[in-house]
């Protein structure tokens, strides 16, 4: 549905590359991304076509690798966010008023935490590395989800039509399925890529911290964090990474909007108008 | 009259809170009989048409369902109870009682998949429904953004009927509709009526419900105050709030009825403070 | 001698590029009553709006003239409209609660509109504003309440009062009464016809609903589609319509409605 919109067609073909590099990005790496050459700091050249960083490790070979790490990255934190966020959000309006406090009470609090605090005592906690600062972020990030799911529920909630189908004896199951999730959707999916698009960026802010990757293992983040600090020889260097990251975060939020444009009721018009248009200039 | 009445409200109390909305409602419809149920903003009337279907807790009284007593019935057993379609509800607002994302078919297919028939035979049924409220086929693949008003109040009538319910709650069903669509309407419900279901109809305008209505019950501040047949209540009601009621509605032969006598009677209710 | 005029009136919309409503004509007497009734989209409103000068953007009047006191109302200023609004010519509307300032006393509102257009002060104008709301039914002390304390009914009481404050010749009722209960509606009605005889206030009542129109007027108009497809007194339109539409409205009364089951000798 979205690939009926150009700017869902840019979106999804973005993603789709990027999506590629993550599977193939290791395997296609012409270089070793950890190891070091005598040649540090060079410009672009034959053998590396993004020069090499401060170990002489091979730039592109770094970015090709680390793009696996970095997009299952994001897509983690998304999906934490999605079931500790959406479930008890869509939850909240149906189990009563018990569960309904204690998970704004929850939501509230997340997101009076401090980030970084939580995150280091996370780590803290629970070690260093990939899984774990992905488990930070999501959960600091599901507040979103929590709110959006609830309130697109409660606004379907006491509409005649759910309440026409619990007269017919719908169960709440069914509702949520058959009225409720339709209506949540889009907003979610709207807040999904955005997510997805923070998560790029906050994964790549950790690894510039320290938490999460450790260094010798390479992300999209950590290469931008590297180049940054060798501004002054190679003033060009960050732009290959921040190109990657704005690129991913830019079409996802481009597909969000076209999700966003194609199931809204609107958008269902839009649709059918052009569909119709379409068959008839084809008569 | 018949032998058991399709639905028995006695002394049904409902309170929101502090506010007592139901003062001892009494109601029974029998069989095939049409009930017409009036009453204006805060008489109780929606909350007496939600706590027969159950989508209010009444906190006190009985109701009777084709037999069976349902006002203590907690979620599991209402749910069985309407899964056999016996009582139905049409609201309101067409437009807002038809999910925007559903077409018409979808709709229509709902109550007879929650019971549990198979999709092919309640397909078949769909067909038969929309004949039966005179829709065209052709509306089945539509969303209710495409429907005219009273196309879309047609669906939802439809929707009631799918169960073959013997009672049918109708909420203010002709207030949204138009002059033709509200005829329209009002003729269906006749045929409805002279086909054997029974129906409540509700509504803040007795002009709409007494050319449909057998029996008439007026609600007045959570308190059924006269009840009985049609043209009993219309023509010499004994309730004060009866006659203001009916020297109120705008009608067409009786339009110049004296202002005085409706002075009057204001004027009784105000110092009585409502029902005496 | 006629106080409203209306010589087959034209209105325009630019943005269609069509005429929405196409020659309609009534004459006003001084206390006299027209009603016009019709659906939403029959360019009932427009047409009280023509005569209000309050047109929305791109709708303009195309063709013929209304006149008010013998004045030819085409080419008035924006200033002169004000003047005229209010002191001449005045109107209500279906939802009395958008009309009102929810932050303010109903009373001072009522005052504000007296001062603005009679010139008195502050303690003749709350003077003035409690005569009003005496002269509409309600008791002095809502003046002290908020908008939000008020019944629907009360509302539109309150929009009556400030609509007659520097006494009008003409009221216009644009389906005043159709958010409101029956009995209600009746109070509203019966007020109409109340200021209508003590003071001699002339009514344009606009209604969906044939009864309505013809409890409190002499003359009607049935509009359909910007289209007068009747237009008679009332008991013509009542007793003898020509017209299938006008049929129908009646219908909807005479077979459905109170009617059908009404023994007029009982009633009254």
């Amino acid at each position: 549905m979205v690939l009926r919109l150009a700017s869902g067609r840019i979106a999804v073909g973005i993603l789709g590359v990027i999506a590629l590099l993550a599977v193939l990005g290791p395997i296609i790496a012409p270089h070793d991304p950890l190891e070091g050459g005598t040649d540090i700091l060079a410009s672009p050249s034959a053998a590396h076509w993004l020069g090499t960083d401060y170990l002489g490790r091979d730039v592109l070979s770094r970015l090709l690798d680390g793009s696996r790490v970095s997009v299952l990255g994001a897509v983690q934190v998304a999906l934490i966010a999605l079931v500790v966020g959406v479930v008890p959000g869509i939850l909240s309006v149906y189990l009563g008023r018990p569960f309904e406090w204690v998970t704004l009470r929850l939501a509230d609090t997340l997101i009076a935490l401090p980030f970084l605090v939580f995150a280091v005592a996370v780590t803290a906690l629970l070690g260093n590395g990939i899984p774990q600062a992905m488990f930070v972020v999501g959960i600091m990030v599901s507040p979103l989800f929590y709110r959006v799911a609830r309130a697109a529920t409660l606004s379907v909630a006491r509409s005649p039509y759910v309440e026409a189908a619990i007269l017919a004896g719908a169960s709440v199951g069914w509702v949520v399925r058959k009225h409720v999730w339709v209506k949540v959707l889009p907003p979610i999916a709207v807040a999904l890529a955005n997510t997805t698009g923070v998560g790029f960026v906050v994964v790549s802010s950790l690894t510039f911290l320290g938490i999460g990757v450790q260094p010798p293992a390479p992300t999209w983040g950590g290469v931008l964090a590297a180049d940054l600090g060798y501004l002054s020889f190679q003033p060009w260097a960050p732009l290959a990474p921040t190109a990657l990251i704005m690129a991913t975060v830019w079409a996802c939020n481009l597909l969000a909007d076209a999700i966003r444009d194609v199931t809204g009721e609107a958008g269902r018009a839009l649709l059918n108008t052009r569909t119709v248009h379409a068959a008839k200039e084809a008569r | 009259m018949s032998p058991e009445p399709v639905l028995a409200v006695t002394d049904l109390h409902v309170h929101y809170r502090r506010v007592h909305a139901l003062r001892g409602a009494d109601l029974t419809v029998a069989p095939g009989e049409t009930v017409g149920v009036i009453g204006e903003t805060g008489s109780g009337k929606s909350t007496l048409a939600r706590a027969i279907v159950g989508l209010v807790r009444p906190s006190a009284g009985r109701i009777t369902i084709a037999g069976q007593e349902v006002a203590g019935l907690r979620g599991g057993g209402w749910r069985a109870l309407r899964r056999r379609g016996v009582v139905q509800y049409v609201f309101q607002d067409p437009l807002r009682s038809l999910d925007p994302d559903l077409t018409v078919e979808e709709s229509l297919l709902e109550p007879l998949l929650i019971q549990g028939r198979p999709r092919r035979a309640a397909a078949e049924r769909v067909r038969e429904l929309l004949e039966r409220v005179r829709l065209d086929e052709d509306l089945l693949g539509r969303l209710p953004g495409e429907l005219s008003g009273g196309q879309r109040q047609r669906v939802t009538i439809a929707r009631a009927l799918a169960t073959e319910p013997r009672l049918v709650i109708l909420d203010e069903p002709v207030s949204a509709l138009d002059a033709a669509n509200r005829v329209r309407a009002l003729e269906f419900f006749q045929e409805l009526r002279d086909a054997g279901t029974a129906l409540v109809f509700i509504s803040h305008d007795l002009g709409s419900v007494a050319g449909v209505a057998d029996r008439i019950a007026v609600l007045f501040q959570g308190e059924i105050v006269e009840e009985g047949p049609t043209r009993e209540v219309v023509n010499a009601p004994r309730h004060a709030y009866t006659r203001l009621l009916i020297g109120s509605a705008p009608t067409l032969r009786s339009a110049r009825v004296a202002r005085a006598e409706r002075e009057e009677l204001r004027e009784l209710l105000r110092t009585n403070g409502g029902p005496a | 001698m006629t106080l409203l005029s209306l010589r087959d009136v034209r209105i325009h919309d630019g943005v269609g590029d069509r005429d929405v409503v196409h020659g309609i004509s009534f004459e006003l007497a001084p206390g006299a009553a027209v009603g016009i009734v019709g659906e939403s989209g029959s360019g009932k409103t427009l047409t009280c709006r023509a005569v209000l000068g309050i047109l929305p953007e791109h709708f303009t009047v195309a063709g013929g003239t209304v006149s008010l006191e013998g004045r030819d109302l085409a080419g008035l200023s924006a200033n002169e409209w004000t003047a005229l609004r209010g002191s001449t010519v005045a109107a209500v509307f279906q939802d009395p609660a958008s009309y009102l300032n929810p932050s303010l006393k109903v009373g001072n509102q009522i005052a504000e509109v007296v001062r603005v257009k009679t010139g008195l002060g502050r303690r003749a104008a709350k003077d003035r504003a409690l005569e009003l709301l005496d002269s509409v039914r309600l008791p002095a002390r809502v003046y002290g309440l908020y908008p939000h304390e008020l019944s629907g009914g009360m509302l539109q009481r309150v929009l009556i009062a400030t609509a007659i404050a520097a006494d009008p010749r003409v009221l216009i009722a644009d389906e005043a009464t159709t958010a409101l209960d029956v009995t209600v509606q009746a109070e509203i009605l019966d007020l109409l016809a109340d200021l209508r005889d003590r003071t001699g206030l002339a009514l344009v009542v606009v209604s969906h609903d044939l009864a309505v129109v013809a409890q409190l007027c002499d003359e009607v108009l049935v509009l359909r589609a910007g289209e007068t497809v009747e237009q008679g007194p009332v008991e013509q339109i009542l007793y003898e319509p020509r017209h299938e539409y006008t049929r129908l409205l009646i219908a909807e009364h005479a077979r459905y409605g109170l009617d059908r089951v009404l023994e007029l000798e009982h009633v009254a």
